[in-house]
């Protein structure tokens, strides 16, 4: 009944020189032809890739010990803090850490980067001291040949496939999905799609626990299910761990997401070998077989709205469908560098410099991703919000709202139409400079473009338009631009005053 | 041909309508990309569109009138040894100065680039670089 084979089998052929390797997009073509009968019998390994931003990176380094010794407290490599509540000399250094002093243009990602690079890093701890180690501060440089381990050490990598964004805004949004257009003005996504290595295997028959894969550059293995591994919902993802001093910075990147923070751009390629007919068929899937969702990042909510469903081949034709309107889509990994990884992969096989590892647990099939637990709900703008407002008609005239908001002491009045809808807002500014300018209609005064809220938005993201706009109050707004309230930094206030 | 052309008017000439006669006078197609002014002095950067005899041309046109017209070249680039060929940038361009290349490759087409920069900070390792001289 059908093909089998083994991983001995397989390794016994890539030491004969005999092992038959092709890459995750060549397959799709040879299943197409052949059918995964033929394809499983004739094919051992498929090589997959992917080179993208992988926030949860990072690496444990050990400095060994400095005379008098160090029980080091707190660190910093290139002002940027590592992690080290662990013992004395050993830190962990994560890709999105930002420096104290370059904040969001350097980060841990770029420590990661610059030590691969071989360049000197400075490196500056601080501790309490103790009998054993009596030093409280330190400050040298280092380079990666001057450390013990650098160790890459990634809790979660490689996402079986990514949600694509956009952004239903007025506004410019700066996201982990990099810049988002206002009015859906563009896509952006993430993954390598074809060669995507865990939508290769999406039953993990193959990936597992123990697991030897392309790290960086270099040989690494996967080590644990990644965190947050949802496979429920096709997003597995991986632990995965290597020899930084072997890895190549081409396939390990600092960098940084404008406005975002810093990250690190990471190679990663597993070996898919082809056991049987049923992983010859799953690897063959073709991008227009492997869907995602379109979201909306302009909604700040850990559950932002579905837009429509997507493909990776919709995605990779550069332009997609949002609302009617063909948008520009951006990837936000590299196809060019997940496919040199792929072939790079393929040809250390080929070669006989790569073998295949038998994983000793498979990766999960029912890990539930899970929500965190909060004790306390957090306010949307709704449970803050004045309500109702007190608005005021465009024809009204300047005289009777500046005597309106004096008697009423308050600072921001909504102007609306005949169905209460938002026309533009005056305030008591407004209303203070136009006093001896012989304007008389509010309409005359008003601000027409004004920020607004939404009555279903968190507190937390309102505070922010205040912040960002510098200004004190947010008209509440139904989806017909109906105002239902008004929020103020007073309103906002009053919440911090009920929590404390 | 496209070329870019930064023009510099002197506090003289400030209030004259320079660019309007020369666009009347030439069969090109001017685009105005940048245009910065104040009292002492101005500074307009053009795109132009048309035969390399009618750009020399408009550039002998201003400098008549007193506006000093330098072609600039190689104002935006895309380093290839920095750049990962992630593409963040390709949605972001305006004109489609940024592109795919058929082997995934990120290209910049100079010519079509009108110096809006909205590419420069969103690229995640910087590099794309904008000297304005």
């Amino acid at each position: 009944m059908g093909t089998s084979k083994s991983y001995e089998e397989i390794n016994q052929k890539i030491r004969d020189g005999d092992v038959v390797v092709v890459t995750a997009e060549e397959i799709v073509e040879l299943v197409r032809e052949k059918g995964e009968g033929k394809v499983a019998k004739e094919v051992d390994v498929v090589t997959t890739g992917t080179f993208g931003a992988m926030c949860s990176s990072g690496a444990w380094l050990n400095f060994g010990h400095a005379d008098p010794p160090i029980k080091m407290q707190r660190i910093w490599l290139n002002d940027v803090e590592a992690y080290t509540g662990v013992a004395a000399v050993d830190a962990y250094i994560g890709a999105t850490q930002l420096s104290e002093t370059r904040g969001m243009e350097y980060g841990g990602g770029h420590v990661i980067e610059d030590l691969l690079r071989g360049k000197e890093v400075e490196l500056r701890a601080t501790a309490y001291g103790t009998d054993c180690y009596p030093r409280r501060e330190i400050e040298t440089t280092i380079t990666i040949h001057d450390i013990n381990q650098a160790v890459l050490c990634n809790p979660r990598n490689a996402y079986q496939r990514y949600m694509a964004a956009t952004n239903s805004r007025d506004e410019t949004i700066y996201t982990y999905m990099g810049t988002l257009l206002p009015s859906y003005g563009n896509v952006t996504f993430s993954g390598a799609g074809v060669l995507s290595p865990l939508h290769k295997d999406p039953n993990y028959e193959t990936i597992g626990v123990g697991t030897r894969i392309f790290l960086g550059g270099a040989q690494g293995y996967i080590t644990w299910e990644g965190t947050q591994h949802n496979p429920t919902k096709a997003l597995g993802t991986i632990m995965v761990t290597g020899d930084l001093k072997e890895m190549n910075p081409r396939y390990l990147r600092g960098c940084t997401i404008h406005r975002y923070g810093t990250s690190l751009y990471v190679g990663l390629g597993i070996p898919i070998p082809i056991l049987n007919e049923r992983v010859a068929q799953t690897v063959a899937a073709s991008e227009d077989q492997i869907k995602t969702q379109l979201l909306d990042y302009g909604v700040p909510r850990r559950d932002r709205p579905v837009l429509r469903n997507v493909t990776y081949a919709e995605l990779r034709s550069g332009k997609v469908e949002v609302k009617g309107k063909e948008v520009p889509v951006s990837p936000l990994s590299s196809f060019k560098i997940s496919r040199e990884i792929a072939e790079k992969l393929k040809k250390w096989i080929g070669e006989g410099k790569f073998f295949l590892s038998p994983p000793v647990e498979l990766l999960s099939r029912d890990t539930i991703f899970k929500p965190m637990k909060q004790v306390t709900g957090a306010p949307l703008v709704k449970d803050v919000m004045t309500k109702p407002a007190i608005t005021a008609s465009p024809d009204d005239r300047i005289s009777s709202a500046a005597k309106l908001l004096a008697e009423r002491a308050f600072n921001h009045l909504p102007i609306v139409d005949k169905q209460g809808r938002l026309l533009g807002i005056v305030t008591s500014w407004d209303l203070a400079v136009a006093l001896g300018t012989g304007k008389r209609k509010l309409s005359e005064i008003m601000t027409k473009k004004v920020i607004t809220a939404a009555e279903d938005e968190p507190v937390d993201a309102a505070a922010r338009k205040l912040e960002q706009h510098n200004i004190s109050g947010l008209p509440v707004i139904n989806a017909d631009r109906v105002v239902r309230g008004i929020i103020t930094s007073e309103d906002i206030s009053k919440l911090i005053g009920r929590r404390v | 041909m496209n070329i870019k052309i930064l023009l510099r008017y002197a506090e003289e000439v400030l209030d004259k309508p320079i660019l309007a006669e020369v666009i009347r006078k030439t069969s090109a197609e001017i685009n105005i990309l940048h245009a910065e002014i104040n009292a002492r002095k101005g500074e307009i950067l053009i795109g132009v569109e048309g035969p390399p005899e009618e750009i020399e041309k408009i550039i002998k046109l201003f400098e008549e009138k007193g506006v000093e017209a330098e072609k600039l070249e190689h104002v935006v680039t895309l380093d290839s040894d920095v750049c990962m060929d992630c593409g963040a940038c390709i949605s972001l361009c305006p004109t489609g100065a940024l592109s795919i290349a058929g082997d995934y490759s990120v290209k910049l087409d100079e010519d079509k680039c009108i110096l809006c920069e909205v590419c420069v900070p969103a690229c995640p390792v910087r590099a794309i670089k904008v000297k304005r001289p």
